[in-house]
This record gives structure tokens, C-alpha cells and sequence, in this order.
């Protein structure tokens, strides 16, 4: 299975690193080179399927940190790889087709394939840290393939959006992932030993920190921003920009499922203390839940709420939409928003709801971008105005379209029904359960669906109708472009027609991962009698056809209403213009260009963190103390080293501060050979004469003398040099505390030499040196010297380098 | 001062084609400095290559030793200036005024840093840790009779070489500004 997985995952990125050189041998048809890597991508994890794959598969990563690299494979994994590749297989065909004399198309494959395996990678990752990581690799592809025209101003603002607002959420989910894995003890997912096989415990860690919501907060930030909930769902709109197929595939069918994904792999984990809703079906469940909820689960209303505010307010903005792509961008996030509120919802339904709608939307979303793509692509345009009567010139892709939108309004018999329906039954029994302001999520839930009706419906009169006169000739689309649309238009058929061979192929599945407790097999069918969720769809069906005449007016309305802080993307606008506008008025005040304002900086954020450090260490003020062999001779050495640096204050040149600033070098090293330590000595006396060198040479670039500071500037300088001075004289009494025998323990500790005692000898033993400084220096800590040798090689480098520019600078 | 004085007036008056144009020092220092420094530079740079192969039993070391080294240099770039340094030392063309010995300073610190790397690498070969240094002990030499090998020198000798270049790279270029 590991060596499966690990193909799976790793192949598209090799396949990524090759295509720029099959770009030059196959040009344009490197399509289907890609479409062919996709292609076995999807029958390796066909086979993971069919062997009935289930549990971990991890690889020693860095084993010294105790870090693997761990897949995971389920049910839940497993659809979401079959999406990705088999998706992709359709997409990487319809490319061919679809960018037909575009620009940059080695880099659109190589990307488009780097992202297959990343979302590969996150449908399959079994480890917190590697989920991060592809996660962050999909937002970063997702980046580039937005950005796919890149002197495209509105292409660039939207790539930078979706970076901005992902890659963010991404962060704040990180976060949450270290208090996972810290409540956990453990980075593992899933399996023996993972935080879901000790959710209840790791859950009751959590609680006992109180950083339970805060940490279902950040997962959840991080699947909203991702799956484009509701308020950050401006991005995926614009995201738009993308070459359709980039959009079928990135922003409808694999991409924004990660989210969703994320919410339904956690879903056993937060409401693992919640399961009594999971045991039964039906009125049993709901008895047995009655009986034992006390509240509703935070994971509940988080979720529920967000997933229902999503739904139906990204429906709405899809009737307000203008544009086909806009319409199903909004869509995409409402139905997004649906699965949210499926797994969001502490019963049986509400991850049937989920498992089930993942499926679905997956099938008939990608037909319908896929169809939006070829009218963008035949017709010339997008507008919604100046569609009409398509099914005249584009009969196939019309017959896909009416399938795919009747399936996406939840039109019994379409499979879309199915997982609507399933949502409507547990939004119903959470309201029967929990009662009170609970009631207001089937209301929710029906509102929003009216919506999804009306915009579905409208998608669809773009083939209906008279054709309009505006529009000029429309061409058939080339196979390429027709074939992936019409196979996922018998997807869509086909789970319509046996919603229940899909259930037991694979929903059913998924519906185990993210169920909580013992998972039951489930099935669906068409209503015979009526129920309380039967009538809500009938509701929802009956007020959006009465509502259909009135849509224009509705969608004026709507239009009128998005001004000003309404609209989400105001707030986006504003909020990167200000941090913009922010950033550069503190510049510079932070980057003046003048060394002492850095310096100042410097100095002053390093004594605070070092006063800072010992304030909250508590240490104390050693006792200080004579040391011994404290002679005439080193009081006097001393002491003329004091009147050095005394004299250097108020030294009248440059020259002459130098000098005396030697006078207190030089009566160090004395102190060195007086305190028997040669080496010291002997490194301090060349060093401070070679640095008296280089003073003297760069002295003469300097103007003659500094001029009179300011009172303020020299009252800071004055400040700064105090707590400078004072927080090294403190730190070298803290240092010196300790006596030097720990310091030759904890060498000898560092060696791996027996503990115990030890003099100097140990050194020769061990390093076959007498000199101890030496045997130090290049034995046992050698590793630092070698980090120090590389910095005076690189400080060599940054002279040449500034020095060599400065006069290419000035030639010029 | 009055001798440095004297000095330069001695230079001044001194005929220029006898020294020709590449002695360009003359008018800067003195007799007494530029006999001191020709004796004392060979001097100094024995006593770093003493202080560098001494260093693991006696007080030295590469640092030191490279210090020490660079000092030398120092003291000839002071008293004759590059160009007597580039042309007659070196035996570089310094016809075009630039200063041509930093491209071997930086060869010298990249070849220090190899050095360095190698010597930490070796051990990784026979199953050690990296930087794992060992002793061998030589009997029966001539001359020498008795002489200690560490391997931890090869380690010194990059660190020497690395600082040498690193310091009179930084130095070459300080001093051509």
C-alpha cells in the first residue's frame, strides 16, 4: 500500500518537473501528456480502492525528530484523490482543446499537475505537518494558475487575493494543528495512536486548557478560508480570472473541497463527545439523542451556522451575478456552504448529507464550468444578458447543461436531490432535538435553497429561449473540449438513476470517515410519503417557481443592494489598502538608511529582550566576589583600561578615539597574560592590531569629526549606551556565575566521555591536544568553529560584495 | 616625528628613475620603517606558521596563526603599498590599477572552507560522526624521532586558510577604497 500511496502522491510531481522538456518535444499536445499522468494517477488509486486499502502507510522522515511522513487512507481519502485525478484526467483533456494558442502553457501544465499532487497529497496525508504542507502547496499552485495571465492587472489582484486570504487561513490552522498535537501528543491523523483514535481524551486536554473552541476556531478558519465561506468567500469569485478549466478543476471540484475535507476527516474528533447521535437511525437516534444532549455542540453551531450563512448568502450573490462564471463561483461557495452545514450537524444525516454532496456537487459543478467553458470559448462571451437560446447551436453541451442544473437546483429524480434532501432531514432533527432558535436552521436551510433554485434555473434559460440577436456565430465544440463535460454528465446521470450503487461504491465510505462512532450502511430514494423534510423541498421547489417570473427583479435588487461595507470585498479592499498605506508610512521611520538608526534598533531590541529574558527567568544578582589571584598588577591594568575608555568619550578626532579605544584593547590582552590564558592573549593583542588598521584605513573616508548632536539625540544615544553597557555587564556576571568545572562537565558530557571526575588530562585523552582552548576549539565543539569560519568567509563575501557594487555604482 | 618628517623629505628628493614608477612607497615611508618591516615580516610569518602547527599542544592555533599572518601583510601594504605587493611579490600585472591579489584571497578562503569540510567529511567514511577527529602517533621518524598527527589540524589548516583570505580580502578591498 505504501508504495502505492507514495505514487500516487509523487508522481504528478515528477511528472510536473518534466513537462517543460515534453512542452519542447510535444508543443501544444503535452495535454495529454498530462492528462496521462493523471490517468495513471487515477488507476493507482483505483487499485488502492479495489484492494480495499484502509489505515496508515508512513515513511521515517527525519527519525531523529521522531517526524514521518504519514498517509492515511479511507473512504473520505479516497474520494477526494478519485476527484483530483479523475477530474483531472477530464480537465488536463479539455485543456488540449480549451488553450489552444494561449501563452505559458508549459508552466499551466507543470502547475496544474504540481497541484493534482498536492491535493493528492492532502486528500491522503495522514500527518498534521504534512496536511500543512500540501495544503500550503495547493494554495501556492492555486496562486500561479490564477495569475495564469500574469500582465493581466485583474489577474494579478485576484491571484493575490486568493494567496492572501488562503494562505492566511492556512496559518491560523496551523496554529490550531500545534494545539492539536500538543493536547495529543501526537502528529498522527488517524490509526492507532492518532488524536481520533484518542479523541476523548485529547478533546478533554483541550477543554481542561480551555483552548477547545479556540482551537475548533482556527481548524475551522482554516476550511472556511479555503472552502470560501461566508465572510471570505470574496476571493473565489475573482478567482475566476483562471482559464476555465483551471477554474473546474481548482475552484469547483478539487481545491475548495479541501476545506471540506478538513471539516469532515475532524468531524469524529470534535464531536466525539457528542456521538449518541450516530448510533441509530431515525426516531431511535433521535430519542436516544434527546436523551442525552444537554447543548448543542460547540463543532454544531459553528459549523451549521457558518455552513447556512454561506449557502444562502453566496446564492443570493449568485442571482445578483452577472457573469456565467461569477454565477457559478457563487454557487460553488453556497453549495460548499451546504457541506459545511452537513458535517456540521450532530446526526447520522449530517454526514450522510456531506459524504453524499461531495459527490454530487463534484459531478455536476465541474459539468457545468466545463459548459461554461465551451459558451465562453464558442459564443465569445460570458454575460448572462446576452446568452440565450444556446440549445440551437450547442444541442450537446445543452442537453449536459439541463442535467447538470437540474441536478444543481435539487430537482427529484437528479442526484442533487438526494444530498439536499438529506441535508433538509438533519437540519429538521436538529431543530427537533436541540429545539428554541435551533428551529431557524431547517427555516434557513429552505431559504437559501430557493435561491439555489432560482440561479440553477437561470443557468439553464441561457439554452433556452430565442436565440438572441446580439449574439454572432457560435461554433460546435472540438471533441476535446466535449468528451470530459459529456463524461461527467453521465456521472451526474448516472448517480441520478442508481443513487444507491454509489452510496455502497464509495459514499457509504466516506460517510464512515467522518461519522462518529459505529458508521451504518445507508441509502437514499425518492419520498413516497410525506415528511416534515419532504415538504421543505416541495417548498423550496414550489417558491422558486412561483418566484422565476420575478427573477430579473430580483436580480436588480440584489444589485442595488451590494454598495459600500454590504459588500465583503469592501472590506477586503479597504483592509489591504490600509495595511498597504500602513506599512509604508512606517518605512521610513524604521528604514532611514543611516547605520545609528539601525544600530540604535538593534541595540536597544537586543538589551530589552535580554533584560527582558532575565526579568522573566527570575534570575538574581550573583554575590560578586574578589576573585582569587586578583594582583597589584591586574587592579593597575585594569585600571588604566577604565581611563581608556573614559578617554575615548571625549577624544577630539576620530584618529585619537580610535587610538585610545586601542589603549583599552591592548591593556586586555595584558589582562589575559596576567590571568595565564596565552591564548587569549595572543589573539587579542593581533586582533586589536589588525583592527586598528582597518580603522585607520576606513577613518579616512569619515568627515573630520562628528559636529554637535542634538540634546535629544544625545540624550538617547546616552540611554541606550547605559542599558547597553549595563545589560553586558549583567549578562557577564550571570555567564561567570557558574563555575568552570560545569563547563568542563558538560564538554565531557558533550563528548560522550564517562561522567565523572576530570581535569585536563581528559582533553589530552580525548583530543590528543595539550592546549585545551585548541583541542576545544577544533575537537570537541568543532561544529561551532566551522559555523564561524563559514562567517568570516561570508563577511569576506558581503565586503567584496558591497564594496565591488558601490564602485559599478559609481562608473555608472 | 621629526624623523617621519625627514623621511619624506628624503623621498621627495630622491630620483625617481632609478626606483621607476612602481616603487611609488618611497614617498610615503621611511628608511627605518621600511628596513624594520623587511626584516620583521619573515619573522612574523614563521612565527604563524609555528603558532598554527604548535597549536594543539601549546598555546597557537589556526585563528592566531591566520591573525598573525594577515598582520604581515598588513604591515607590507602600510610600508610599500599594494602595487609593490602586487608586482614584485606576486608577480601580478597591475597595469590596469585594480586589485588583482583579492581574486586570490577569495580563492584561498573558499579552498580554507574545502579544507574545513573535507577534513569533517573523511570521517563520515569510515562510520564516524561528522567532525570526528583522531590522533596518530609516529615512531622512528628521522630527525624528529617521535611526532604526534592529528587529524584535527587538517580541520586548523581550513580554519587558517578561510581567515587568512577572509581578513585580507576584506582588507584588500577596505584598503583599494
Amino acid at each position: 500500500m505504501l508504495e502505492t500511496v507514495l505514487a500516487v502522491v509523487f508522481l504528478p510531481f515528477v511528472g510536473a518537473a518534466l513537462t517543460p522538456l515534453v512542452y519542447r518535444a510535444l508543443g501544444e499536445r503535452t495535454a495529454y501528456y498530462a492528462a496521462a499522468v493523471a490517468a495513471v494517477c487515477l488507476a493507482l488509486v483505483a487499485r488502492l480502492y479495489a484492494t480495499g486499502a484502509h489505515g496508515v502507510a508512513r515513511v521515517e522522515w527525519v527519525p531523529s525528530l521522531g517526524v514521518s511522513l504519514a498517509f492515511y487512507v479511507d473512504g473520505l481519502a479516497l474520494l477526494i484523490a478519485f476527484l483530483a485525478s479523475g477530474v483531472g484526467v477530464l480537465i488536463l483533456t479539455y485543456s488540449g482543446g480549451y488553450m489552444h494558442g494561449e501563452p505559458g502553457q508549459a508552466k499551466y501544465y507543470a502547475t496544474l499537475l504540481a497541484f493534482m499532487g498536492s491535493m493528492l497529497g492532502v486528500a491522503l496525508a495522514g500527518d498534521l505537518f504534512a496536511l500543512f504542507t500540501f495544503w500550503e502547496l495547493t494554495s501556492l499552485s492555486s496562486f500561479v494558475l490564477i495569475g495564469h495571465y500574469t500582465t493581466d492587472e485583474s489577474s494579478q489582484y485576484a491571484a493575490r487575493k486568493s494567496m492572501l486570504i488562503t494562505v492566511s487561513g492556512g496559518l491560523f490552522m496551523l496554529v490550531g494543528f500545534l494545539a492539536l498535537s500538543w493536547a495529543g501528543g501526537t502528529t498522527l491523523i488517524a490509526g492507532d495512536g492518532s488524536l481520533l483514535a484518542n479523541a476523548d481524551a485529547t478533546v478533554e486536554t483541550l477543554r481542561t486548557a480551555g483552548l477547545f473552541l479556540p482551537t475548533l476556531l482556527l481548524v475551522g478558519l482554516g476550511a472556511a478560508t479555503k472552502s470560501a465561506q461566508v465572510p471570505f468567500h470574496v476571493w473565489l469569485p475573482n478567482a475566476m480570472e483562471a482559464p476555465t478549466p483551471v477554474s473546474a478543476f481548482l475552484h469547483s471540484a478539487t481545491m475548495v473541497k479541501a476545506g471540506v475535507y478538513l471539516v469532515g476527516r475532524f468531524r469524529p474528533f470534535f464531536l466525539a463527545p457528542f456521538d449518541s447521535g450516530d448510533h441509530g437511525e431515525g426516531e431511535a437516534a433521535a430519542e436516544a439523542a434527546a436523551a442525552a444532549a444537554s447543548a448543542l455542540p460547540a463543532w454544531t453551531w459553528v459549523l451549521v451556522t457558518l455552513g447556512l450563512l454561506t449557502m444562502t448568502v453566496t446564492a443570493i450573490l449568485a442571482v445578483g451575478a452577472t457573469d456565467i462564471k461569477e454565477l457559478l463561483a457563487y454557487s460553488t461557495a453556497s453549495h460548499l456552504g451546504l457541506i459545511v452545514a452537513g458535517f456540521g450537524a450532530a446526526n447520522t444525516y449530517g454526514a450522510e448529507t456531506g459524504a453524499f454532496h461531495i459527490l454530487n456537487h463534484a459531478s455536476f459543478k465541474a459539468t457545468l464550468f466545463l459548459v461554461a467553458g465551451i459558451i465562453s470559448h464558442e459564443a465569445g462571451t460570458r454575460d448572462i444578458s446576452s446568452l440565450g437560446g444556446l440549445r440551437h447551436d450547442l444541442p450537446v453541451t445543452a442537453v449536459l447543461a439541463g442535467l447538470a442544473s437540474l441536478s444543481m437546483a435539487g430537482i427529484p429524480p437528479f442526484n442533487g436531490f438526494y444530498s439536499k434532501e438529506l441535508l433538509f432531514e438533519s437540519m429538521w432533527y436538529l431543530g427537533e432535538e436541540f429545539g428554541g432558535l435551533t428551529w431557524l436552521f431547517p427555516a434557513v436551510a429552505v431559504f437559501g435553497s430557493v435561491f439555489t433554485f432560482l440561479y440553477s434555473i437561470k443557468f439553464l434559460s441561457l439554452f433556452l429561449g430565442d436565440r438572441r440577436p446580439s449574439l454572432g456565430e457560435v461554433h460546435r465544440p472540438p471533441v476535446a473540449m466535449l468528451a470530459p463535460p459529456a463524461v461527467l454528465g453521465v456521472a451526474v446521470a448516472v448517480i441520478s438513476a442508481v443513487p444507491n450503487v454509489a452510496i455502497d461504491a464509495i459514499v457509504g465510505d466516506v460517510y464512515a470517515s467522518a461519522a462518529v462512532g459505529e458508521a451504518h450502511s445507508f441509502s437514499v430514494h425518492l419520498p413516497t410519503e410525506l415528511s416534515p423534510y419532504v415538504l421543505m423541498s416541495a417548498i423550496t421547489i414550489g417558491v422558486g417557481a412561483l418566484l422565476w417570473p420575478q427573477y430579473d427583479r430580483i436580480h436588480d435588487g440584489i444589485r442595488s443592494l451590494l454598495r459600500g461595507p454590504v459588500r465583503a470585498n469592501w472590506w477586503y479592499d479597504n483592509g489591504v489598502e490600509g495595511l498597504t498605506a500602513g506599512s509604508k508610512s512606517v518605512v521610513p521611520r524604521v528604514q532611514t538608511g543611516l547605520l545609528r538608526t539601525y544600530a540604535a534598533w538593534a541595540l536597544a531590541g537586543t538589551a530589552a529582550l535580554a533584560l527582558g529574558a532575565y526579568l522573566a527567568a527570575g534570575v538574581g544578582l550573583p554575590a560578586v566576589e574578589l576573585a582569587e589571584g586578583t594582583t597589584v598588577a591586574v587592579v593597575l591594568v585594569l585600571g588604566v583600561a577604565l581611563v581608556g575608555a573614559a578617554a575615548v568619550t571625549v577624544a577630539p578626532s576620530h584618529v585619537a578615539g580610535v587610538l585610545t579605544l586601542s589603549i583599552l584593547g591592548f591593556m586586555v590582552a595584558i589582562f589575559y597574560i596576567l590571568a595565564d590564558a596565552p591564548d587569549l592573549a595572543l589573539t587579542q593583542l593581533v586582533v586589536e592590531t589588525l583592527v586598528l588598521v582597518i580603522f585607520l584605513l576606513v577613518l579616512d573616508r569619515l568627515p573630520a569629526y562628528y559636529g554637535s548632536p542634538e540634546r535629544l539625540v544625545a540624550a538617547r544615544d546616552a540611554v541606550l549606551s547605559v542599558a547597553v553597557g549595563g545589560t553586558v555587564f549583567l549578562t557577564v556576571l550571570l555567564a561567570t556565575a557558574g563555575s568552570p568545572d560545569s563547563i568542563a562537565t558538560r564538554l565531557v558530557e558533550l563528548a560522550g566521555l564517562p561522567p565523572g571526575e576530570h581535569h585536563a588530562p581528559v582533553f589530552f585523552d580525548y583530543g590528543g591536544g595539550a592546549n585545551i582552548v585548541n583541542v576545544i576549539l577544533v575537537d570537541l565543539r568543532a561544529m561551532d568553529t566551522m559555523g564561524e569560519i563559514s562567517v568570516v568567509a561570508m563577511a569576506a563575501l558581503s565586503v567584496l560584495t558591497l564594496i565591488r557594487m558601490r564602485s559599478r555604482g559609481e562608473a555608472r | 616625528m621629526s624623523g617621519a618628517d625627514a623621511g619624506a623629505g628624503t623621498a621627495e628628493d630622491a630620483p625617481d628613475a632609478e626606483s621607476g614608477p612602481s616603487l611609488g612607497y618611497e614617498r610615503h615611508t621611511t628608511v627605518i620603517a621600511r628596513t624594520v618591516v623587511r626584516v620583521t615580516v619573515p619573522i612574523i610569518l614563521l612565527t604563524a606558521v609555528a603558532l598554527l602547527l604548535q597549536g594543539h599542544n601549546q598555546p597557537g592555533g589556526g585563528f592566531i596563526g591566520a591573525v598573525l599572518t594577515a598582520t604581515a601583510f598588513v604591515l607590507v601594504y602600510v610600508v610599500f603599498g599594494q602595487a609593490y605587493l602586487q608586482s614584485d611579490l606576486l608577480g601580478l600585472d597591475t597595469a590596469d590599477d585594480t586589485h588583482r591579489a583579492v581574486e586570490y584571497y577569495r580563492w584561498l578562503f573558499t579552498a580554507g572552507l574545502v579544507v574545513a569540510l573535507a577534513s569533517g567529511l573523511v570521517p563520515l567514511a569510515f562510520g564516524f560522526p561528522f567532525l570526528t577527529q583522531a590522533v596518530a602517533m609516529l615512531e622512528g621518524l628521522p630527525l624528529y624521532g617521535h611526532m604526534e598527527v592529528a587529524s584535527a589540524f587538517a580541520f586548523d589548516l581550513g580554519v587558517y586558510f578561510t581567515v587568512v583570505g577572509g581578513l585580507l580580502t576584506v582588507l584588500g578591498e577596505v584598503g583599494t577604497e
